[in-house]
């Protein structure tokens, strides 16, 4: 397999895939971005895990926007949103029927037009309607495929995929087979609801996704809001951190975070309030369920905030905490 | 930190044999890594070169692991072949690793070994079929009882090698005996009927046409109509509704009702409620298996003191937490004894409402006989049928009954 030419330095080729996708947006950590760029190194499909809102798709966007700094040509970002009953009409290709019965139309028309007309005539390319994975092969310059939540399609479109991330081409039993020009970067994004087969994940390179430390996602909100006080970010953050290691059904993810600190601002908050229950009603950025909302009473909230993980009997109050402080 | 302790491979031995031996530990662990995966990993050696540790430990672990559970595993199993010194206190690892076991494992592993034993030693299984002598008197009335039975395990000093598993009452449950309940509930949700509905769907053969789908793909054949689709009757599977009672009068056996109410849950999609003075829904949590739940379960049913309020928490159902969804063909399975704190009359008016809806009701009892309560008896024309349920055994009996 040839290797690109940036690969003669790997470490440096990592950094600026850092900085192109911090720039773009998307701060990753180290470990990402080497697993990225060892995708592109390697022309492997990333298969990437995660809970929902950790950034998986986040990343695919962000790293068509990476390639269209510095005056070069944008990478084209082709998504491809699996669902239950998605098929090869939808996901490859599908002749264009209507415009192959009016070339037909058209030639029987004209004396002697019918005579001339072949099959090769309209099982042309020109006839095919490209769907998001022809699409992606057929492009002539840098393009990411982005097949996102690949857990909610089939297992029958599952095997079918494996042809276009082993070989990236794709078979048209009139045309032949196509191969892609120019290789995408494949990102598959799962939330793990099925489990996918062993053939296609090794045929992928594998990362897990989770939710970032304290400092990336303070780092996170603060690029994505640079205006908002510091103050309120890091509180924020600490209280969302907080949140995830509750029992919630739904765990609030890097977005929710985004959301409820972006409505705190607006809010024309410059910190956490000491009583949560002024911005209860805010809550709803990190709450999804009617559980969690039932769960996550005044008090419990007021714990999360002083930051006292157990709850007792011998519960101090907030004042007795501020003394013992 | 500077330039990272190189991977030990540049001084023992060649950089390929190491990640070889590397690539068996991982197997070992139950990775799968093959040749592919060893070109990958050598490749990405070469290109970030051995001083790079960081990125190629990320590199590797981005080609070996296919898994959530191998990703959580890597960071243990490299350091301790790279750098089996960071490992202060603990064992060095030669040889074929295993993977440690609890102790439902350890005693799963030992009725397997005894089942595994030579049939030769079993008593009453030497030549010309004569019993050796009874070790006990449970022996010898066990001996009377069925004397031709001669391969059976016997008992033992009150101890027996015969599974007492079944009759555990839920107390304690092993793997295979979860595999068995879920077994159980697959078959008894096939054996579900399913109800037809007013819909139609597209079906390779069926017995009516779908003009509208034969006349789309016709579109490829130039209007002619070659490739006919067929449409039939969309079936429903009945909905599923558990009611637990979890009372204290029914403390002992809350644990066997929730784990069958938790099969059926994630089988048959069923919604599971629990009730005691009170009725509350449990499905989200019978669909997540963190230790964290099952503590909320164990919660749920301990603890729980005066009365049982079956007519009231039934009422609650039919009217709140099932009204949408109570409908013709639906099952209401409520587990309980029957003893309820409310008036007699009462619970025969709630599963009338229940019944009204068209909802079947099955009542399950985890004693032999019908519970002899009397709001149970007074209602006995609106249940459908009893059925008894202490044991797995009485759930693989009720397969036939259950339709």
């Amino acid at each position: 397999m040839s290797l690109p030419d940036r690969a003669a330095q790997p470490a440096n080729a990592e950094r600026l895939l850092r900085e192109r996708l911090q720039r773009a947006g998307y701060l990753a950590d180290e470990d990402l971005a080497t697993t990225v760029w060892l995708a592109s190194a390697l022309q492997r499909p990333l298969l990437i895990e995660g809970d929902a809102g950790v950034g998986k798709t986040a990343l695919a966007t962000a790293l068509a926007q990476s390639y269209g700094e510095h005056g070069e040509q944008g990478a084209t970002l082709v998504r491809l949103q699996c669902f239950e009953g998605l098929d090869l009409s939808q996901a490859a290709y599908e002749w264009n029927y209507g415009r192959q019965l009016m070339a037909i139309r058209l030639s029987e028309a004209t004396p002697g037009g019918a005579a001339k007309v072949r099959e090769s005539d309209v099982f042309s390319r020109d006839y095919l309607l490209e769907r998001p994975l022809l699409r992606a092969i057929s492009q002539t310059g840098p393009c990411v495929l982005l097949i996102d939540e690949i857990d909610r399609a089939d297992e029958a479109f599952e095997a079918f995929l494996l042809e276009v991330l082993a070989d990236y081409q794709i078979t048209v039993p009139e045309i032949g087979t196509l191969r892609a020009t120019h290789i995408p970067q494949v990102i598959l994004t799962s939330n793990g609801t099925r489990e996918l087969s062993d053939a296609l994940r090794r045929r992928c390179l594998y990362h897990y996704l989770d939710y970032p430390t304290l400092a990336r996602e303070i780092a996170i909100v603060k690029s994505a809001l640079p205006e908002a006080d510091t103050r309120l970010v890091e509180e924020a953050v600490q209280f969302v951190q907080r949140l995830r290691r509750e029992d919630l059904a739904k765990i609030p993810g890097i977005a929710e975070t985004l959301d409820w600190v972006r409505a705190l601002f607006h809010m024309q908050y410059h910190s956490l309030p000491e009583d949560l229950s002024a911005v209860l009603g805010t809550l709803a950025c990190l709450l999804k369920t009617r559980e969690d909302r039932f769960m996550m009473g005044p008090d419990r909230l007021r714990q999360l905030v002083e930051g006292r993980r157990s709850v007792g009997v011998a519960e101090k109050g907030p004042d007795a905490a501020q003394a013992v402080a | 930190m500077n330039a990272a302790p190189a991977p030990r491979s540049a001084s023992a031995a060649p950089p390929s044999e190491r990640v070889a031996s590397f690539a068996a530990l991982l197997r070992d662990h139950g990775l799968t890594v093959g040749v592919a995966e060893q070109q990958a990993m050598l490749q990405a050696s070469l290109l970030f070169g051995p001083l790079q540790e960081k990125p190629l430990q990320a590199a590797w672990r981005a080609i070996a692991c296919h898994s959530h559970r191998e990703w959580k595993l890597w960071p243990d199993v490299y350091e301790r072949f790279w750098h089996p010194e960071k490992l202060r206190g603990g064992v060095k690892v030669s040889g074929q690793t295993r993977p440690g076991r609890n102790l439902r494992q350890s005693v799963q592993a030992l009725h397997e070994q005894m089942d595994a034993a030579p049939s030769a030693s079993r008593p009453g299984t030497q030549q010309g079929n004569q019993p050796t002598a009874l070790h006990t008197a449970g022996d010898q009335a066990l001996a009377q009882q069925d004397p031709n039975d001669a391969g059976s395990p016997r008992a033992q000093g009150g101890a027996s090698r015969t599974e007492a598993l079944h009759p555990r009452d839920g107390q304690m449950w092993m793997p295979q005996e979860l595999g068995e309940l879920q077994k159980l509930a697959r078959q008894i949700t096939a054996k579900l009927q399913a109800r037809n509905t007013r819909r139609w769907r597209v079906a390779a053969r069926g017995e009516r046409l779908d003009l509208r789908q034969t006349l789309r793909r016709s579109v490829g054949w130039g209007g002619e109509l070659l490739q006919p689709a067929w449409k039939i009757k969309r079936q429903e599977p009945p909905r599923l509704f558990i009611l637990a009672d979890v009372s204290r009068s029914m403390e002992s056996h809350a644990a066997l009702f929730l784990r069958v109410a938790r099969a059926f849950a994630l089988e048959a999609d069923a919604r599971v409620f629990v009730f005691h003075t009170r009725l509350a829904e449990v499905t989200p949590l019978m669909h997540r298996d963190t230790p964290v739940i099952q503590e909320k379960v164990n919660a749920v049913t301990a603890g729980f003191g005066g009365g049982t309020r079956i007519a009231a928490s039934l009422q609650d159902f039919a009217r709140h937490h099932a009204r949408a969804q109570l409908n013709r063909g639906a099952r209401v399975w409520v587990f309980s004894d029957g003893f309820d704190t409310d008036a007699p009359e009462l619970l025969a008016a709630a599963l009338q409402e229940v019944r009204a809806r068209g909802a079947r009701i099955s009542w399950f009892h985890p004693t032999r006989q019908v519970p002899a309560a009397g709001a149970l008896q007074k209602a006995r024309g609106l249940i459908e049928r009893f059925v008894p349920l202490a044991s797995l055994a009485d759930l693989a009996a009720a397969r036939a009954v259950l339709n």
